[in-house]
């Protein structure tokens, strides 16, 4: 190995400087230079993809009462642990390799770190949802045509749904980034994501009271199953109060980590 | 210039740092010494802000670390465990970093020259040597070129060849004028590197001194001197300060002053030396018994304690 002698100039002090663009450009090149990265996403696209397309090859007629964007995107139940896992692996992955203390001794203020990873998987996540949705719709429709589930892109309702389908996924998934930072385990975090928001409302609803089940409406994984439908989805609250609840968990989450991360030594 | 000013760390009931004070000055190699546990990680992490002094504070450069305005200009740390993503390129990892305070791809390509590490910065870290981890970490410290920088046990997994680079790379970081504070368990080889000595065992401050200082007051740093011609040698070297014991013949042990006087006298005087040796384990060995009570894992074969002792 070759060794160099280091550059004698100093640059002036103000040549470098920390700064909130500087830190999420730092976070959007880790972000897709982790093979990771790419496979969940990849992944994700390819089930939703999958699944529409065989849907809409298989369709007999049976499902009639299906709203159609839900039967189309009905790979989104598999997609949406790909896209969880990503938001895990964003945070909890630092954790587990070490890298946030270099991460942390970059940018000793800390909080940009984390809200940067939340804003940027925020826009990817539901950018690469939406259109893999608009994709998907598409393909399927090319066997649902002449069937009762024909749609067009341009009918009312439909773009809402697939955003809305697209908004669910990123937020459930923002959920999961939020408890890979509490949890600062992958594993931990991936346990807490499946057991608190994808099973425990399951066991709740057990319980024989009225005012649980109305309250288990507003958990997130109830909440976002309220949308990504053309139609009323029956046994749930309003699709906009569902995306309010969404957004709500997922502010509560980041926020409690954000304290969390503010405090704790790492 | 980095200060420590009583800085305590306590986990539950284990103090692991306790009311450490001390200054480490720029344009000097300052070696941070203590066996392990001594709380010598613990340390460099609370002077970066990773861990919250549980009282105390610390400055670098006159202000905590994390006020200041580009972190990465004022300190760049290797902290001894690795701080790396090994699914990312050593390319990539120091590309991250860099982002954040808009340092330019040209400096991430210096540092990987001046690491040695050129060769493999698109190879995964994954794939990585314990030697390549460590020239990775010192890489990543002078990423943004540092007024100072601290370093934890870097010759860990070095090579010969790496752990004399790393020596070198300290003398010269520091005579840039840059503020070095490198840890160390090995007594011996911050004696080669460093000139100024913070020593601490359990967490407490045990001296902070210069290796000079260190060398003469714990009576070791000897020179120990092969010549057929013991006797003229021992004449022309006594003076005050200086002495000479001899345990066979031919072999001269001496104390208070160093290689090169005793060479150049003895060729002046054209008596041929076998052998010209610093006694650097007479050194290790005054180290050891200053930090002998406050070693945290006893081996009892080596140290042997009566029953009860604290270890």
């Amino acid at each position: 190995m070759s060794t160099g002698t280091l550059t004698p100039t100093r640059p002036a002090p103000s040549a470098y400087r920390l700064s909130t663009k500087g830190v999420l450009r730092s976070e959007w090149h880790k972000l897709w230079t982790l093979r990771s990265t790419w496979i969940t996403l990849l992944t994700g696209c390819a089930l939703v993809l999958a699944v529409g397309i065989t849907m809409g090859v298989t369709y007999d007629g049976d499902d009639a009462d299906i709203d159609t964007i839900v039967f189309t995107l009905f790979g989104t139940q598999l997609s949406q642990i790909c896209l969880a896992v990503l938001g895990i692996l964003v945070t909890a992955g630092e954790y587990s390799t070490g890298m946030i203390r270099a991460s942390l001794a970059a940018v000793p203020s800390r909080l940009p770190v984390l809200w940067s990873k939340a804003g940027l998987f925020t826009a990817v996540a539901f950018t690469v949802c939406f259109v893999t949705n608009v994709v998907t719709f598409l393909a399927a429709q090319i066997w649902l045509s002449g069937t009762d589930k024909e749609l067009s892109l341009t009918d009312s309702g439909v773009l809402g749904a697939l955003a809305s389908s697209a908004a669910a996924l990123t937020l459930l998934s923002l959920i999961a980034l939020g408890l890979g930072a509490l949890f600062r385990s992958v594993p931990g975090a991936i346990g807490a994501f499946v057991g608190a928001v994808l099973i425990l409302p399951e066991v709740v609803t057990m319980m024989p009271f009225s005012a649980v089940d109305t309250a288990v409406k507003y958990f997130p994984a109830q909440a976002a199953s309220a949308l990504g439908s053309v139609a009323r989805v029956e046994n749930t609250i309003a699709p906009g109060t569902a995306l309010i609840t969404l957004a709500l968990w997922s502010a509560a989450v980041i926020s409690a980590a954000s304290v969390l991360l503010k405090r704790r030594d790492v | 210039m980095i200060r420590a000013y009583e800085l305590t760390k306590r986990y539950g009931e284990k103090t692991v740092v306790e009311d450490l004070s001390f200054t480490v000055r720029p344009g000097t190699v300052t070696g941070f010494l203590g066996p392990n546990g001594a709380g010598k990680s613990t340390t460099m992490r609370m002077l970066l802000g990773l861990d919250a002094p549980t009282r105390g504070r610390s400055t670098i450069g006159d202000r905590p670390y994390a006020t200041h305005t580009a972190p990465l200009h004022e300190v760049g740390a290797l902290l001894e465990a690795r701080s790396v993503h090994p699914g990312r390129t050593a390319f990539h990892h120091l590309m991250a970093l860099a982002h954040t305070h808009g340092i330019p791809r040209r400096r991430v390509d210096e540092v990987l020259d001046l690491a040695g590490i050129h060769d493999v910065a698109r190879k995964r870290v994954k794939g990585f040597s314990l030697g390549m981890g460590q020239r990775l970490g010192i890489a990543a410290a002078l990423l943004g070129d540092p007024a100072a920088v601290i370093l934890d046990e870097p010759v860990n997994g070095l090579d010969p060849e790496g752990v004399l680079w790393i020596r070198n790379l300290l003398k010269s970081l520091a005579a840039e004028g840059r503020t070095v504070l490198v840890s160390s368990h090995l007594m011996s080889e911050m004696a080669l590197t460093a000139e100024h000595l913070i020593i601490i065992g359990r967490g407490r401050l045990l001296a902070d001194t210069t290796v000079e200082r260190f060398v003469r007051e714990s009576g070791t740093g000897s020179v120990k001197v092969v010549t057929p011609e013991a006797g003229l040698l021992a004449e022309l070297l006594a003076e005050p300060g200086v002495q000479i014991t001899s345990d066979a013949p031919g072999v001269l042990d001496v104390r208070g002053t160093d290689g090169e006087h005793i060479g150049r006298t003895a060729a002046r005087n054209g008596i041929p030396l076998f052998e010209l040796t610093p006694q650097t384990a007479s050194l290790e060995q005054a180290f050891m018994d200053l930090t002998r009570d406050s070693v945290e894992y006893v081996t009892p074969s080596i140290a042997p304690q009566p029953e009860g002792a604290a270890a």
